[in-house]
């Protein structure tokens, strides 16, 4: 990360700075160009993601290419497994590395473009200098400290520096570099008399990686200053400030907004507002283009409908909703009976026919299926006016549905619909007796036409029992990026059932943004160790180390509240624990934003790090719900991966995968350092045997 | 070596441009058509022939006069580079857009210098085969790159320069291979003044810099065996050449 960035440039003469700055605004130029270029290589590949996988909703052959879908073929087999993705993929979509391995085509592209941005040298470089020794400085910085910083360079921070100083000095026409050393240094005595503190106490050390992390904060009273700057009015240019953020950013800035003549917190909150403007140019790129914050409300309807499955979630938790924490222990639960469900109904069902809970549906609904054999098929269209932004869903008829109950030939069908991950649903009427029901309704959907490309439309029938324990009939889902919305032709398509074979599902087939997190194993310290020597066997010889966990910020979260927004909140588990609640962590929840900063540590205990290889860190997003249950937004599964983890009488095995795996082996590696990393969100937390 | 690099096209690159401040630097090469920017530093005593070498390189032209650089400044070429693929056909070809950092050597620009060693990928370790002095420094400048790249083994090329004033050398071949190799880091000797060796230098760096980015990207089954928690930072000398990752 950034180092040494208080570069003295009190020395130069007029002329060797104005030569300097030519040349920095030459690299600006560069720079420029290159983030045009990254910006498009990112957009391009997330397409292809989009476009060329397999998803989680499984209606795909167990014998097809996980990538382009063929069949494969019997002579070769099962085809073979990604080691990345985990897919099956046939050759045709193996793509073979230089290191003489194979990866499918869409990992390989991936791995391609850490390459050909440049992010494999700012992941190394953020690693290197995040790890002085001072490691609580460090950790203070790094919390305060945005992560589009990552990609600074000096030319950029010196260039914004010079700049800064020349529109400031407006009479003046040479900027002079001295005058902005000076000012930096002394608003930092007026402003920052806490962190000076900090400051003086590593300087004693003076190791001096320490003493570059320290100066790097003298410089950020400039960034105020460029923010005045850009207010306009010196004055009430804080103010101005702290206000846009509120707006924008957080109600955490709203508190702050009450310390505004503390220029610590002012600082602080300017620098976020620095940050989301640095990471609009190279960051939020990624799904903003594709998914544009122009969202209409797709709830309206969440509380008209009772529903008939008995596991929905909300009606579950009746009148538990006020109460936080109560409320998420609930979700814990059903989360667990679910991957109970799973994980035993996988065990004991060979054929792909028969219903169970899909991997998908672990988290976003908690149905309860009946092993009923699916048969039959659905007619329906799909039309999408222009006017009204809306989505019509016509359920035309279905077809030689299966009997719920075969010895009473009984079935009273009707059809669910969801757009998914929306978890809002329509339903048709209930047709009785019927196993060729002609239900000609029409069911619509408000939402823009973008906002539409990143759904899928699941279509479910069920037969309605009167007792309530209706029973699954089968399903299809058609995913709208793929679909022609205009054909407005009648699709015919086979129910299928819920049955997916685990090795074909990844959970990351489905773009859920990502999270940014930085981790470390803090060894005890040498005096401690002696101790523990002195006194013998009482003592572990984990006592003392720490794990850090720093939840820096989640990009790109699926937005499941009006406006396009969500009001986030992350929570850690370190298993296996002792109990659950021991080891659960949580961050404060960061309101009305799909790319929410945290800045929170999670700190769990006596570790040694022996123990941690046979562990799994869980980090999971939620949408904060006041009036209902949270929402599953995504997740991380941290280990050494293929570690079966024991909790209680439970047996799993972690199924981390890459960076998961690679930052969590780093995180061992280099002990009392951050290991820092951007991972991919699951969609499901599912667990296998 | 077998990969191979050759000039790419005509398109050819802006010079030093101090004539005109502001903002008027534009014109010359704007497209974004390279696949990857590749970001090296030469460093060096002042003297040494950093930026006649990086001239030489660039525009494969010769300046004799000897213009202190002021500060920092750099360079861009591009070049196509050739990969080979493991069963040793040529592989792919991409283009890379090579931006040369360029810096003074003199004392009392270091804390500006220093400050751009983060943002480089590789390094061209520059001496004058004609003085000692600047080869005796270069340990110095070794431990200022350890401290300040953007890890603690990065790609560095040893570059002994003015192999054209033969009658004037004062570091012998096998003085500079041994500390090369102590290192582990390749040695050429170059003439900026004739173009002897420059492009290769050059390259070769390059090639460096592209494997490691590969190895870095290919970690999931490159290091299998690294659950050792127990292992320290500290103890990377700069003679392994693994990646750090």
């Amino acid at each position: 990360m950034v180092q040494n960035m208080e570069i003295n440039v009190s020395f130069l003469t007029d002329s060797e700075q104005e030569f300097i700055l030519e040349v920095l605004r030459r690299d600006e130029d560069l720079r420029h160009l290159e983030d045009l270029r990254v910006k498009k290589l990112k957009a391009e590949f997330l397409d292809i993601r989009r476009k060329g996988a397999k998803r989680g909703s499984g209606k795909y052959s167990e014998r097809s290419c996980g990538r382009c879908q063929e069949p494969l073929s019997l002579l070769s087999g099962s085809g073979s497994q990604c080691r990345s993705c985990k897919h099956q993929v046939c050759k045709k979509c193996q793509s073979v590395r230089p290191n003489g391995s194979w990866v499918c085509t869409v990992c390989a592209k991936e791995i391609d473009l850490k390459m050909s941005t440049g992010d494999w040298f700012f992941d190394e470089r953020v690693n290197r200098f995040s790890s002085a020794p001072g490691h609580d400085l460090v950790r203070v910085s790094l919390r305060k400290r945005p992560l589009s910083k990552k990609h600074e360079t000096a030319g950029e921070i010196l260039l914004n520096k010079v700049e800064l100083n020349t529109s400031q000095a407006a009479p003046v026409p040479k900027p002079r570099l001295k005058d902005i050393a000076l000012a930096n240094k002394s608003s930092l005595l007026e402003g920052e008399e806490g962190q000076q503190s900090d400051t003086e106490s590593i300087e004693k050390a003076s190791l001096d990686s320490d003493h570059a992390e320290t100066k790097f904060s003298h410089s950020t009273p400039q960034m105020q200053r460029k923010e005045e700057l850009r207010a306009n009015s010196p004055e009430d240019c804080a103010v101005s400030i702290l206000m846009s953020t509120v707006n924008s950013d957080s109600t955490a800035t709203i508190e702050t907004a009450s310390l505004i003549h503390h220029m610590n917190a002012c600082s602080d909150s300017l620098r976020d507002v620095d940050g989301l403007f640095k990471k609009s140019v190279r960051r939020v790129h990624k799904l903003s283009e594709i998914k544009p914050a122009s969202t209409l409300d797709l709830r309206e309807d969440a509380s008209e409908n009772t529903t008939p499955s008995m596991g929905d979630r909300s009606k579950s938790v009746p009148g538990l909703n006020a109460d936080d924490d109560e409320e998420e222990e609930d979700i814990d639960n059903l989360v667990n009976i679910h991957r109970q469900k799973f994980g035993s109904s996988m065990g004991s069902l060979g054929g792909s026919r028969t219903t169970l809970g899909s991997m998908m549906s672990v988290y976003s609904e908690a149905g309860d299926y009946d092993h009923v054999e699916v048969s039959g098929e659905i007619v329906f269209s799909l039309s999408y006016d222009e006017p009204s932004q809306s989505l019509s869903v016509m359920v035309h008829e279905c077809k030689g549905l299966a009997y719920a109950d075969p010895a009473k030939k009984k079935c009273n069908p009707y059809v669910k619909a969801y757009l998914l991950p929306d978890k809002s649903k329509k339903k048709t009427s209930i047709k009785h007796n019927n196993i060729n029901p002609s239900f000609k309704e029409t069911l619509k959907y408000s939402i823009s036409r973008t906002q539409l490309m990143t759904r899928t439309l699941q279509l479910s029938v069920w037969h309605y029992d009167r007792f309530g324990h209706n029973a699954f009939l089968g399903e299809v889902e058609v995913l709208m990026d793929s679909y022609d919305i205009d054909s407005a032709h009648e699709e015919c398509m086979a129910l299928r059932g819920k049955a997916v074979p685990q090795s074909l599902l990844s959970p990351f087939d489905q773009y859920k943004g990502e999270l940014v997190i930085s981790l470390k194993y803090v060894t005890p310290n040498a005096p401690n160790a002696e101790d523990s020597k002195g006194k013998g066997k009482k003592s572990k010889p984990a006592d003392g180390s720490e794990l850090h966990v720093l939840i820096k910020e989640a990009k790109n979260l699926t937005a499941l509240k009006a406006g396009g927004t969500c009001d986030s909140f992350v929570k850690g588990y370190l298993l296996p624990s002792k109990s659950k609640s021991s080891s659960k962590k949580k961050t404060p929840v960061v309101k009305k934003t799909k790319s929410p900063n945290y800045n929170h540590t999670f700190v769990y205990n006596n570790l040694s790090l022996d123990e941690l290889k046979d562990m799994c860190l869980e980090l999971t997003v939620w949408d904060r719900e006041t009036l209902s249950s949270n929402d599953f937004l995504g997740g991380v599964r941290l280990s050494l991966g293929a570690v079966t983890v024991k909790e209680g009488k439970e047996e799993w095995m972690a199924d981390s995968t890459g960076e998961e795996i690679l930052l969590w082996k780093k995180m061992m590696q280099y002990p009392d350092s951050w290991a820092e990393g951007t991972l991919p969100l699951r969609s499901s937390m599912g667990k296998g045997k | 070596m077998r990969t191979g690099v050759v000039f790419y096209g005509l398109t050819h690159i802006r010079n030093k441009s101090k004539n005109t401040p502001g903002f008027s630097s534009s014109s010359t090469m704007t497209d974004g058509d390279y696949d990857y920017l590749i970001k090296l530093l030469a460093l060096g005593d002042s003297g040494v022939g950093k930026t006649t070498f990086l001239y030489r390189y660039t525009d494969n032209k010769f300046n004799p006069k000897f213009i202190t650089t002021v500060g920092i400044d750099f360079r861009e070429k591009r070049v196509v580079y050739t990969t080979n693929s493991p069963n040793g056909t040529t592989g792919k070809t991409f283009k890379v857009h090579l931006q040369l950092w360029d810096t003074a050597g003199q004392e009392r620009f270091r804390s500006l210098t220093t400050a751009f060693f983060r943002d480089a990928m590789g390094f061209l370790l520059m001496f004058d085969l004609t003085s000692q002095q600047s080869f005796l420094n270069v340990r110095n400048w070794m431990s200022q790159l350890q401290a300040n790249a953007y890890c603690e083994n990065p790609d560095i090329v040893l570059v002994g320069n003015k192999a054209d004033l033969a009658d004037q050398r004062e570091v012998q071949e096998k003085q500079a291979k041994e500390l090369a190799d102590k290192y582990g880091i390749p040695y050429f000797e170059t003439s900026a003044a004739t173009g002897s060796e420059v492009d290769k230098a050059v390259v070769t760096l390059l090639d460096l810099v592209m494997k490691r980015m590969e190895q870095c990207v290919e970690k999931p089954s490159a290091d299998a065996n690294t659950s050792d928690g127990s292992s320290k930072l500290s103890a990377a000398p700069a003679q392994q050449k693994k990646c750090a990752c």
